[in-house]
């Protein structure tokens, strides 16, 4: 996964359940608990979107906010052509990758395809 | 006098008191010149057709279930160019794509007859129906309408695709290299399994590469791991990225 890579790159040490879980401010990723709460609203809870995005471009700027906008809607593109051409990684990239998978709970996923 | 497609996104770009990048804008507009345009393997109707199950799927508070008919609903146009059976595909691929499966796209290339090609198409209208009104959604800004159908014939034009290791869908391997997909593959020694997914439909690989580029990272610097446009940071990008995917329940 490109987060831990990139936190990686910067000796930077991240507890992956960021990407799950509850979130608090952090030396490895600044404003993660407003970034985050613009993804949930943006699946969960539509009439929260409006609060989400202010506060994020109170803790950054609007140009962060549209920028972190334009990164949902790109993932919603890139997890439709994921699952709807069964795209699966290789072997290898599995293997190294397999105690982040169950430590994450991504293995029990439908669209787990190992 | 009817609006084009370009100007459909650009007004809503522009009435917003925000200022969206240019490059967003100018990608959102590309993607809309060919929504309702004659595709590869699907007219211009057909293809405003999926992409109108596909918004009815995004606007949808309350979706059906995946192993329901969206079609049977009621909540689909019963004179759609497109077949009910298709038409349930679009739908639970808009909503429910981490419940696909191998089998599932067996059985619904039987009961709609497409080809992986077709498919590779559909996708291709959904991503970018999913990309461009979902950006306005969570920016706050207007949706714009979908453009008016262009007449026209799919151009057919195939690609030297082949079964592939990664995918349940044809891919053209780096080796096989055609004109059409040079911008993408040039140069590369490899290049990540979704990022060859498309590559059956080099219009498709075109939307791809357009929308990637400007609303995620130039894929030519993806292996930039402190890439930024001087907004968000790489790992704030990755953590909007992995948090979104794992909501969609995406392995991948």
């Amino acid at each position: 996964m490109m987060l831990r890579a990139s936190s990686a790159a910067n000796d930077l040490t991240l507890d992956l359940d960021v990407v799950r879980g509850d979130l608090q401010d952090s030396d490895a990723i600044q404003h993660a608990p407003e970034l985050a709460a613009l993804v949930d609203a943006s699946i969960n809870d539509w009439e929260s979107l409006p609060s989400a995005r202010a506060a994020l471009v109170e803790a950054t700027d609007e140009a962060t906010m549209l920028d972190a906008a334009a990164v949902v809607a790109n993932f919603e593109m890139m997890t439709r052509i994921a699952d709807g051409t069964g795209t699966s990684h290789p072997a290898d990239r599995i293997e190294s990758m397999s105690d982040m998978f169950d430590s994450m709970g991504l293995t029990e996923f439908v669209s787990a395809r190992l | 006098m009817t609006q084009t497609p370009t100007s459909l996104v650009e007004s809503t770009h522009h009435a917003s008191d925000m200022s969206v990048r240019s490059d967003l804008t100018a990608a959102h507009a590309h993607v809309w010149e060919k929504l309702a345009a004659p595709g590869t393997w699907w007219n211009g109707s057909e293809r405003l057709a999926v992409a109108e199950v596909v918004r009815t799927a995004l606007d949808d508070p309350n979706p059906i279930p995946p192993w329901d008919s969206a079609s049977n609903s009621g909540r689909l146009p019963n004179d759609s160019v497109i077949s009910p059976e298709l038409q349930d595909a679009v739908y639970r691929l808009a909503v429910h794509a981490g419940t696909l499966t191998e089998e599932w796209y067996q059985k619904m290339r039987d009961a709609t007859g497409v080809t992986p090609q077709q498919w590779v198409e559909i996708i291709e209208v959904t991503i970018s129906v999913a990309s461009v009104l979902r950006f306005a959604q969570i920016a706050g800004i207007e949706r714009p309408d979908f453009p008016e159908v262009l007449e026209g014939r799919p151009t057919g034009q195939p690609q030297p695709s082949k079964p592939a290791k990664h995918h349940w869908v044809p891919v053209v391997h780096l080796e096989d290299v055609t004109p059409e997909l040079a911008p993408y593959y040039d140069g590369l020694t490899a290049l990540a399994p979704v990022l060859r997914a498309l590559s059956s439909v080099p219009a498709a690989m075109d939307t791809l590469a357009t929308l990637g580029n400007a609303q995620y990272i130039p894929m030519r610097e993806m292996i930039d791991l402190n890439w930024t446009r001087g907004t968000l940071s790489r790992r704030q990008i990755e953590l909007v990225a992995g948090r979104l995917s794992a909501h969609r329940e995406c392995f991948y």
